[in-house]
């Protein structure tokens, strides 16, 4: 089931704002990818570009190589920022009549509605008018709704705003699933930990443009490398001072977290710490994903 | 002969429908496996019939639906049985008869034959005793020889009732027998006079002959049509907005066309409102039948047929328009100012067509907005209703109607396509030139 979503030189302007700006990633299948960015960055409109919700003054969105059209669509699952379900519906009619405008015959939508009420933990709510229910609980069945007709790739814009850790970690832990069984996942979030942790690779945009991509490992990783180092009896950080290729960042109780140049060797930091004493922490710091958002956004 | 046609073409219409509904029935039945492996053979119509088949089914289950049917079947039930009670229960007359004869006799009862009442007569031995009967309420009135007439109360000019019409013809043909004595005619020359019909009256135009059944099927025709359409025409309304305000519209246009989505609300609902109509019309037919009403009499049935006809025609062409409205607003309160420029061309064929069919005229203006498809819905039945439209012209009406529906759901699209995903306030008209435009 592997496939290739690819975002071609989107561009959308809505009078004198620009939405997309020649925006170009794609989104390989496997592996759950963070779609972030400040807010009005584009994502949204970006997400519904996929599903033909708004139209593009130029650019293209293709699978597996092809333009997305409706035969396409039909195979991928939705879940809107604003969630979209029929109020006065029966949660499981709901479900199973969306899987059937993918295409399910009757019994396959009914099968499949009742086996993901049951994996999100909706089911004793089947009969119940979706109104009735929790904010959460509705989002349960939105993801339902995305993914009852077993889709391809799925696009979730806010899947896990306003949940609580239960809510949060189901829907996370399906996500996750889905990617490691092939799916192509494509999810915003303004949740930066979440996305840390349920992510493989991340799309960072602004103003309509790319901004920042790559593995969670690639970009925490990535720029100067930083260090946090204590060295017993030495509370203040002297040791540290004086280090060709080496600034001291911060000192926190004895702390000391530095920032490499490129052409420093952490072995270099690690031989003038011990011959200051003895090295009780050593630490290569990987950059949260936060610091990652807010150094690509320029905020 | 002329009705052959009219009949001939609604029935067409109406099988057209029962076909397209069991095309759609049979799409929807059709198994279509795992969706990555049969999505190729779902069609437009497949589509479309499901979002038809969820509207069916939320309507039906509603609350309202089978309120509004309730009181309307009733209010059928009412046009239907209250004038058959009306006339079938005239109570009977006692007439005391002072110092009469056989003759006299006979003449009462022929009169009363001749007015459609009933009477006994009761022959009282003399004019204080039958005075005593008629104060008591034994007697209705008493016919004193051939020379006067008591009744109970006055008798008005304007009083219509069965009572009255035989009081006054008792009255005109014992005081023309009575004059008739006067001026020495014999018995059979009194009877002869008596006899003497009025000569008959032509006009050199073509007029109408009294169709007082059929126009009174096409005042309920037509104020069917009306309740019905402001019903269901609502229900598009509000349903389409009600799918913008709750986002679900985003749901659904990642999968499903606009085109299917707005064809498949606006047949979905139109099935529910020619079922219930349908089902109110033979309700009606079935209980005339019974109650032996005039409404399935004469070419009352022809009505009944172009009645329907014409509220799917009706609702055809102003669904399109209803939804592509809905699909501009987000709340109540703009749908509310939508719907009221909306219904004014509604509103318009509707009066006319009642004031034209309740004075029993079909004016010039009537005929005009009987080949207009905004107005047709209310004057063409109220045409058949007079008999005053041939087969053509009834087919020309349909034809032109149908063209502009299809103008009218093209041009619906596009403003549903362009409206509906737009949030945050009313959309105007004039924000969707530049689109429609293009």
């Amino acid at each position: 089931m592997a496939g290739l979503l690819e975002f071609d030189g989107l561009s959308r302007r809505f009078g004198t704002v620009t939405a997309l700006d020649d925006l170009s990633f794609s989104v390989p299948s496997g592996q759950v990818v963070g779609f972030l960015g400040p807010n009005g960055a584009g994502k949204t409109t970006t997400m519904r570009a996929v599903f033909g919700l708004t139209d593009l003054d130029a650019g293209s969105v293709r699978w597996n190589g092809m333009p997305v059209g409706a035969t396409q669509r039909r195979r991928f699952g939705y879940m809107p920022e604003e969630r979209g379900l029929y109020p006065n519906m029966l949660v499981a009619e709901e479900v199973e009549y969306l899987g059937r405008l993918h295409g399910m015959d009757r019994s396959s939508a009914a099968t499949a509605t009742k086996q993901w009420l049951e994996r999100l933990d909706v089911a004793d709510r089947a009969t119940s008018k979706v109104e009735a229910l929790s904010h959460g609980n509705q989002q349960r069945v939105q993801l339902a709704a995305a993914l009852v007709h077993d889709p391809e790739m799925l696009v979730l814009d806010e899947p896990l705003a306003g949940l609580d850790p239960t809510g949060i970690d189901a829907i996370g832990e399906v996500l996750v699933e889905q990617a490691h069984a092939g799916r192509c996942v494509l999810f915003s979030s303004h949740q930066l930990d979440l996305v840390e942790n349920l992510c493989g690779s991340v799309v960072i945009i602004d103003h309509g443009r790319l901004v920042a991509r790559g593995t969670v490992d690639e970009l925490a990783t990535s720029g100067p490398r930083r260090l946090a180092v204590r060295v017993e009896g030495d509370r203040q950080g002297t040791w540290a001072q004086g280090i060709p290729g080496v600034t001291v960042s911060e000192v926190d109780g004895g702390e000391v977290r530095l920032v490499l140049d490129d052409a420093t060797d952490s072995d270099v930091v690690l031989e003038a710490a011990r011959s200051a004493g003895r090295v009780t922490e050593f630490v290569i710091e990987r950059r949260r994903l936060s610091e990652v958002f807010r150094e690509a956004v320029g905020r | 002969m002329k009705a052959l046609p009219i009949v001939l073409a609604a029935l067409g219409v109406v099988l057209l429908v029962r076909l397209g509904l069991r095309r759609r029935g049979r799409r929807r039945s059709s198994p279509l496996s795992m969706p990555t492996r049969g999505l190729r053979g779902t069609g437009l119509l497949g589509i479309t019939g499901l979002v038809a088949g969820r509207e069916i089914r939320e309507r039906v289950r509603g609350r309202v639906l089978r309120v509004v049917t309730l009181i309307l079947f009733a209010v059928v039930a009412a046009a239907v049985v209250i004038p058959t009670i009306h006339t079938g229960t005239t109570t009977r007359q006692r007439v005391g008869v002072v110092a009469g004869s056989p003759a006299l006799d006979a003449e009462l009862q022929k009169l009363a034959t001749t007015v459609g009442l009933p009477v006994e007569l009761v022959h009282e031995p003399d004019l204080s005793a039958a005075r005593a009967a008629l104060s008591t309420g034994k007697l209705d009135m008493v016919v004193d020889g051939g020379t006067r007439i008591l009744v109970q109360n006055p008798i008005s000019t304007a009083d219509t009732s069965t009572e009255a019409l035989y009081v006054r013809g008792v009255a005109t043909a014992l005081g023309a027998q009575e004059t008739f004595a006067r001026a020495g005619l014999t018995p059979e020359q009194a009877a002869a006079v008596a006899e003497a019909k009025p000569l008959p009256v032509e006009s050199v135009n073509p007029g109408k002959q009294a169709r007082t059944t059929e126009e009174a099927t096409a005042l309920i025709g037509v104020i069917l049509i009306f309740i019905v359409l402001t019903q269901y025409l609502t229900w598009t309304l509000m349903g389409v907005m009600e799918e913008k305000a709750s986002r679900v519209v985003e749901v659904l246009l990642a999968t499903v066309r606009p085109g299917q989505l707005l064809a498949g609300k606006v047949a979905g609902i139109g099935v529910v409102a020619l079922v219930q109509a349908v089902a109110l019309v033979a309700f009606a037919l079935v209980l005339a039948k019974v109650v032996g009403s005039g409404l399935v009499h004469g070419a009352a049935p022809l009505v009944v047929v172009a009645t329907l006809v014409w509220l799917v025609l009706g609702y055809a062409f102003y669904s399109w328009v209803y939804a592509a409205a809905g699909s501009l607003a987000e709340r109540q309160d703009q749908v509310q100012s939508l719907a009221l420029p909306l219904s004014a061309p509604l509103i318009f064929g509707y009066i006319v067509s009642l004031i034209g069919v309740s004075s029993g005229n079909a004016s010039l203006l009537v005929k005009v907005l009987a080949y207009l498809p905004p107005t047709a819905p209310f004057a063409m039945p109220t045409l058949v209703g007079f008999g005053e439209v041939t087969w053509w012209q009834f087919l020309l009406s349909v034809v032109v109607s149908v063209v502009c529906t299809v103008m009218v759901a093209l041009v619906a699209a596009r403003v549903y396509r362009t409206a509906v995903l737009r949030t945050g306030g009313r959309v105007r008209l004039r924000e969707l030139v530049p689109t429609l435009a293009k």
